[in-house]
């Protein structure tokens, strides 16, 4: 038997099962086919919602080499629906990332020539493909496209489908700081954790929550989060979200920044390949600085369809596209990248400590000892 | 923010000569710095004592000055050039110590010069231990424990406190100069005193041990607007206690979380704002306790270092350029990635394989030296390689080294070897896991981190499938995949490794070549910058990008003692010569700190060990219409023959010629055919054979085992009693195989140094180099002078004439080196080399002859415009150059100082001047022999110097010095009418000679001496000298020359002139 991942364009590359997931115990699946070039943080990355149904190519060539921490993972379960690299190491100390993978009946791929396929994702953009077990290249490319075409037909609203059913309330650290309402399309554990040691007090809101729903509970703040698939198609969000414009202090977070786009009347694009790393420079003409900063995402907000009172305060300088906007009129910010980080470079948690001071005008008291913290 | 507009005219310091610890990656550093500079329009006024460089070319800056890396020297240039500014980050310490210097004296604020890049705050925050360590409480940072201890008694003190055992790190000293790892009371005593000497400001931080630490490198980048990016992650093999230079290395790291890693980052970042760093590069050096995570902070350098350029290799970001710019104005986000040629240069590297470097030491050329890794560094090169996993990069780096085709050849099994961190314990780590040793008591032994021992178990597993398995392409495949070396698949299966190669092609397991670009192929990139990786489907053909012809230029690999810097001078200058011929150039190289593996040095680059397996898998897809072999020393020369066997072109000379130079045999007869003289010699393979030949060859005579380099267990041998124990300690090196040479040895002879360009019916002479030290010395470890001062005209004519003769009949089509040596009027040949050579860029600046640039001309067959030819007269030069001498036995305590056959130097200097003897105080100046005004001398002297020494012991005493000196020399001297305080040998008891010398009474020593028992009697004293920095000259006409340096420099006068 062989191992491939096959992309609907009929491109296969072969590679190694590990012992565990061999012939019949094989979890195939399909998802799109995306890279990510951090060299470190495959659980970050592999527990991120935002990777939800997307097969993910890691670019560093050594994977799982430290094992699994769990303390160091961004919800309850793995998201993506393969994992491909070159090499994974199957230690036997401690818990291996390797076990986690085949626990959670992830598809593994190694030994995959990752640097070719990357070149290939880059330049034909992000394709469709599906990990499979097969005799044949043919045999395979026939596998995926059933598996293709099987695994599309779920709902194309895939916030909803990660996000949270029922309202949660977490009490937050900080007594003195303000009462924000999450609105969830997959929210990554870390901007939780960031919020709760600033916040008095968070609910985390389904991504179809509505309008009432969020007013009854009269939070300071609305903190929109971030999320997998296409902004077009999560259903009632920009509804929810238009109504509290200009109401409510308004803080989104990749995809929670395209909602925000779409609330304000902007359009989104898929990028070509999206943007999946940590090491994306970031000029911030907010906090007036560059930085690097942690990326996962496939669509924009389209510059040229945004509202004249709207400022486009943040820019990938790698491609010049959109990274964040900004309205004082609305008092509202959106990030297209991650200042909660995780994996990736801490420099923008900075947005957050903006986001409950700055915009939060009617509760200034936000912790004092974390506003003083500043990352470098 | 753009340049800043008022700067016009630059000053850069470089690092001069090569030591241990600040070698040629500083002339990388500098080098791509210049040319920065230069290309934004600014004027660069370079300074370095390095004649062996690259950045002194003259083409590289706008003025460039040969000249001692000395305050009094450097205010005389900044007199003469006016600059602007200095840029003190791209010299090393040499660079930061000096410019620290001029600022504190009020020079540079006197002469409005301001600091670039890092002010004197910045570099005193950094480098001074205990600021540095009150910025890190002010960051919450953790550091080891430790004190700053400025005398001995406080020292004993701390020492209690902290418990044993202790780091000893002295203030700013580069290459952990001076300190090391206590493990008892007993070594603290005596290291702590050495190191207290050797900090310049008498202070040692005394430091709880964290041997058994992960230790890692980050290699940071800052803007003045507050940019701050991480170039590289570097993660240790070997664990806390060796030296990060000492240390295998791997970039990016590979066993931290991402949660720890952006911990260690940020804290890099606190450190970098709070230190002050206002623009470019820094190192910082963290530990992070292997079960805990704790993490301490060991130290940071403001400035490019030895990891930077390493960094630069690794992932295609060229610091030193990037510091350059950013510290005339520039903001990062200013300057675009010179790779992708899109983005911009804010952003940090991802990497899609791993890098592996392994340093290179010489402990078998320091007898007496235990070979034991501490945090003194002591290599003296190191070789890089890059492959897709860390196994194939850790194997290719191996074979880089050029010890063992094998690469990871069978080892004899010594547990000890694994005990304690020595040069060879990656083989014993290797051998240890053949044996069955498992992975816990390797790690409980070496406290090597886990995931490095997996992954060095996996490989040796393998060994064993492939010895049992049936050889199926996927074995083949994998096994390459491993990174085996063809021999050592060979080996393992009783192969040839011809025919482990002819299955490979059958096969089609062939190397695909990948593209270092900065960015793990998110973007497109066109840089010509590849390294070799079975883990993909070979492409067949990777080059051209261009239409041109392509050239092959193999380089000298990792630096060595007797191959080094000199050849990347010639390697470069050889690129740069085909370029302007119309040839694309691949450059074909190992060594991480070279200028030559710069990636916009040639059109393109092959990062590759400079193996025959390696180097034809390369020629296999650039399909060269020929390869220079004669421009890397002897690695290419010594590949030449396999790739002419495989139908590469060779240019320039023949195998042939190649074969008539290092074949003594033949060499011999063509001598005799030539009516030249040798000295009278005899191959033997033993004992027995010697005696029968003593009476041909007569005493004194030289010996050495066939098949060496730079002089490897070469001794001058006096009598039969030493042959006798000659044949004895060397045994396992001579044999039937490897007969010993013994060679007429020419007692008291003068030696040259002959560089020579031989093209088809033309010749070009580059010089002749007058060496110093008589007969005896090897010409690397020699002074020399260019013009010769006591040569006749005729004599340097008629050398020329038969130097010519000899290219002539040896058909050379290139560069020869030729050493000579010249007797009772009667001249010798004692060596041909058919390449370029060490003294080759020493000529080239010394006269202002493009030697290599002709040399090239001539392996192409091409013959330069007779006018141009008839342009280049080397004895036309005005200046007096005389070559100074760096060597490293402060490093290796128990080596002995005393110089002869056996190359050990690792660098040299130029100086430069109108008159020989300033000259000579620039050349000793440079290679830090200071050169007391007044003060006692210390004399030792074996007979027959005494009187040739005489008058010039008279002219020391009317220059007012006074002596001392063992009993035997005192009397002679008191005989002569000389005062002479006398002094007990070390066996006479004591006080004697050393006790005295390790007091501080003696400002400088001369000890000459002959025959392996007064060698090792009078060793102690040499030793003394070596600990305590004291001028130790140990050859008559070394101490006559230094005698004569010490007259002028009481002029007072310093001159400068650039080139």
């Amino acid at each position: 038997m062989n191992y491939y991942l096959a992309l609907e364009n009929g491109e296969i590359y072969k590679g190694a099962a590990v012992d565990q997931q061999m012939a019949s115990a094989f979890p195939e699946k399909a998802g799109e086919v995306v890279f990510n070039t951090a060299h470190s943080g495959y659980e970050e990355v592999a527990t991120d919602p935002s990777y939800f149904h997307q097969i993910v190519v890691m670019t560093a060539p050594m994977q799982g080499n430290y094992g699994s921490t769990q303390n160091d993972w961004e919800s309850s379960r793995l998201w993506i629906h393969g994992f491909i690299c070159l090499q994974l190491q199957n230690t036997k100390r401690n818990s291996s990332w390797m076990q986690r993978l085949v626990d959670h009946k992830v598809p593994i791929l190694t030994e995959v020539d990752t640097r070719l396929l990357t070149i290939s994702l880059r330049s034909q953009g992000t394709p469709w493909g599906a990990v499979v077990c097969a005799a044949s290249e043919k045999e395979a490319l026939a596998k995926a496209k059933v598996l293709i075409t099987e695994t599309q037909k779920i709902d194309s609203d895939w916030a909803w489908l990660v996000s949270r059913k029922e309202i949660e309330n977490i009490k937050g650290s900080n007594s003195q700081g303000p009462r924000v309402a999450v609105m969830d399309f997959g929210t990554k554990e870390n901007i939780l954790r960031e919020l709760k040691s600033r916040c008095s007090e968070i609910n985390i809101y389904p991504s179809r929550a509505t309008v009432s729903e969020i007013e009854r509970w009269n939070p300071d703040a609305i903190m929109l989060t971030n999320g997998p698939g296409d902004p077009a198609e999560v259903q009632d969000a920009v509804e929810t979200v238009k109504h509290f414009l200009g109401k409510k202090p308004i803080f989104g977070i990749c995809m929670g920044h395209q909602i925000l786009g779409r609330a304000l009347g902007a359009k989104t694009y898929k990028l070509k390949f999206g943007h999946r790393g940590v090491n994306h420079p970031i000029k911030d003409m907010l906090l007036n600085r560059i930085y690097m900063s942690s990326q996962n995402h496939g669509y924009a907000i389209d510059e040229k369809t945004l509202p004249e009172h709207i400022q486009v305060t943040h820019v990938n300088l790698n491609d010049q596209t959109v990274a964040g906007v900004y309205s004082e009129k609305y008092n509202c910010l959106g990030i297209q990248y991650h200042p909660e980080s995780h994996p990736g470079p801490h420099e923008a948690v900075e947005l957050f400590n903006y986001f409950v001071t700055v915009m939060n005008k009617k509760k200034v008291n936000a912790n004092p000892s974390l506003l003083k913290e500043q990352t470098c | 923010m753009a340049k800043l507009p008022h700067l016009k005219r630059v000053l850069i310091i470089g690092s001069g000569p090569i030591q241990i610890g600040q070698a040629c990656e500083f002339d990388y550093s500098g080098t791509q710095a210049c040319k920065a500079l230069m290309a934004e329009g600014l004027e660069v006024i370079l300074v370095n004592s390095n004649p062996a460089t690259i950045m002194t070319d003259p083409e590289i800056a706008t003025r460039t000055y040969v000249e001692p890396l000395k305050a009094a020297y450097l205010e005389k240039i900044i007199e003469k050039e006016k600059p602007d500014a200095i840029i003190p980050t791209l010299g090393g310490q040499t660079a930061l110590n000096l410019a620290l210097e001029l600022d504190k004296s009020g020079f540079l604020k006197k002469h409005n010069v301001e600091m670039l890049g890092a002010t004197a705050e910045v570099i005193e925050a950094a480098e001074d231990r205990e600021k540095f360590r009150a910025i890190l409480d002010t960051l919450g940072a953790k550091y080891p424990k430790s004190e700053m201890v400025k005398n001995f008694e406080q020292g004993l003190k701390v020492a209690d406190t902290l418990g044993y055992p202790l780091i000893l790190r002295p203030n700013y000293t580069l290459g952990g100069g001076g300190g090391g790892v206590a493990y008892s009371p007993e070594d603290y005593q005596k290291m702590l005193a050495q190191a207290l000497h050797e900090s310049p400001t008498k202070e040692v931080l005394v430091e709880e041990s964290i041997l058994g630490w992960k230790e890692f490198e980050l290699e940071v980048m800052r803007d003045s607007s507050g940019t701050f990016v991480i170039v590289c992650s570097i993660e240790n093999f070997d664990p806390c206690g060796v030296h990060t230079g000492d240390s295998i290395t791997v970039a990016p790291q590979q066993t931290l979380t991402d949660r720890e890693y952006q911990e260690m980052r940020d804290e890099a970042c606190r450190i970098v704002n709070r230190v002050g760093i206002q623009t470019g590069g820094a190192n910082i050096q963290f530990a992070v306790h292997p079960e805990t995570s704790e993490r301490v902070v060991i130290e940071m350098n403001p400035r490019v270092s030895r990891s930077s350029a390493l960094a630069s290799k690794a992932t295609g970001f060229p610091i030193a350029k990037i510091a350059a710019l950013l510290a005339i104005g520039y903001q990062l986000d200013e300057i675009k990635n010179d790779i992708t040629k899109v983005t911009p240069t804010c952003y940090e590297p991802s990497l899609d394989y791993v890098v592996t470097k392994i340093p290179r030491f010489a402990f078998e050329k320091f007898s007496g030296s235990k070979d034991l890794l501490t945090t003194q560094m002591k290599s003296v090169g190191e070789v890089m390689a890059i492959g897709r996993t860390f196994q194939e990069s850790l194997m290719k780096a191996l074979a880089s080294l050029e010890k063992n085709a094998e690469a990871i050849p069978h080892v004899e099994f010594d547990m000890e070897k694994i005990s304690y961190p020595n040069s060879d314990r990656i083989w014993h780590v290797f051998q240890a896991f053949r044996h069955g040793v498992g992975i816990d008591m390797l790690q409980q032994m070496t406290q090597i981190t886990p995931w490095f021992l997996e992954q060095i178990e996996a490989i040796v597993n393998f060994e064993t499938v492939f010895k049992n398995s049936e050889l199926t392409v996927e074995l083949l495949q994998k096994a390459k995949r491993f990174g085996f070396t063809d021999a050592r698949l060979a080996h393992l299966k009783s192969f040839s490794t011809q025919n482990i190669k002819a299955l490979r092609n059958k096969f089609g397991v062939r190397p695909a070549f990948f593209q270092v670009d900065t960015c793990a192929a998110e973007f497109a990139s066109s840089t010509p910058y590849f390294y070799s990786t079975y883990w993909s489907k070979p492409q067949g053909q990777v080059l051209p990008l261009s239409d041109k012809k392509v050239v092959a230029v193999i380089g000298s690999g990792p630096n060595r003692i007797g191959q080094g810097i000199e050849f990347d001078y010639s390697c470069v200058r050889g690129v740069k010569a085909l370029q302007k011929l119309g040839y694309s150039v691949a450059m074909l190289n190992s060594n991480p700190e070279t200028v030559s593996t710069d990636y916009d040095t040639s059109d393109s680059l092959f990062f590759e060990p400079l193996t025959a397996e390696s180097i034809q898998e390369t020629f296999s897809v650039i399909k060269p219409v020929g390869f220079i072999a004669q421009l890397g020393g002897q690695t290419p020369i010594n590949l030449a023959k396999n790739l002419v066997d495989n139908g590469y072109k060779l240019l320039g000379s023949s195998l042939n010629s190649i074969d008539l130079a290092e074949d003594r045999k033949k060499f011999a007869e063509i001598c005799r055919e030539l009516n030249l003289l040798i000295p009278v010699s005899s191959m033997v393979a033993n004992l027995t054979e010697a005696l029968m030949n003593e009476g041909k060859v007569g005493y004194p005579m030289i010996c050495r085992p066939s098949y060496v380099l730079g002089g490897r267990r070469m001794e001058v041998i006096e009598n039969r009693q030493e042959l006798e124990s000659y044949f004895e300690r060397h045994k396992e090196f001579i044999s039937n195989k490897n007969p010993c040479l013994m060679d007429q040895f020419l007692s008291g002879a003068l030696e040259v140094d002959v560089d020579l360009v031989r093209g088809k019916g033309w010749i070009l002479h580059g010089g002749i180099i007058e060496h110093i030290e008589a007969a005896g010395v090897h010409s690397g470890d020699s002074m020399g002078v260019v013009p010769p001062q006591r040569l006749k005209e005729e004599a340097l004519a008629h050398i020329e004439k038969m130097c010519g003769a000899l290219a002539d009949r040896m058909q050379i089509e290139g560069h020869l080196n030729l050493q000579l040596a010249i007797k009772n009027d009667e001249v010798y040949v004692l060596e041909a080399n058919p390449r370029s050579s060490r003294s080759v860029p020493f000529l080239a600046k010394a006269t202002g002859i493009p030697l290599v640039d002709i040399g090239i001309m001539a392996q192409m067959g091409l013959t330069p415009d007779a006018a141009e030819l008839e342009k280049y007269q080397w004895r036309s030069i005005k200046n007096v150059c005389v070559k100074g001498v760096v060597f490293p036995f402060k490093k290796f305590s128990e080596s002995d100082s005393i110089l002869g056959p056996e190359m050990k130097s690792t660098g040299e200097t130029m100086g430069r001047a109108e008159t020989y003897s300033e000259a000579l105080v620039k050349a000793f100046v440079s290679t830090h022999i200071s050169l007391p005004q007044a003060g006692e001398a210390f004399l030792s002297l074996r007979d027959k110097d005494k009187e040739p020494l005489l008058p010039y012991l008279k002219q020391l005493k009317t220059m007012g010095y006074t002596f001392s000196a063992t009993k035997g020399t005192a009397d002679y001297l008191k005989q002569q009418g000389l005062d002479c305080l006398s002094l007990n040998k070390v066996h006479e008891g004591r006080p004697h000679c050393v006790d005295h010398l390790r007091s501080g009474h003696v400002q400088f020593v001369i000890n000459t001496t002959a025959g392996k028992h007064a060698i090792e009697a009078s060793f102690a004293i040499r030793r003394a000298c070596t600990d305590y920095s004291i001028p130790c000259l140990t050859e008559s006409d070394a101490a006559e020359a230094f005698v004569k340096a010490l007259e002028n420099s009481k002029t007072g006068q310093i001159d400068v002139g650039h080139l």
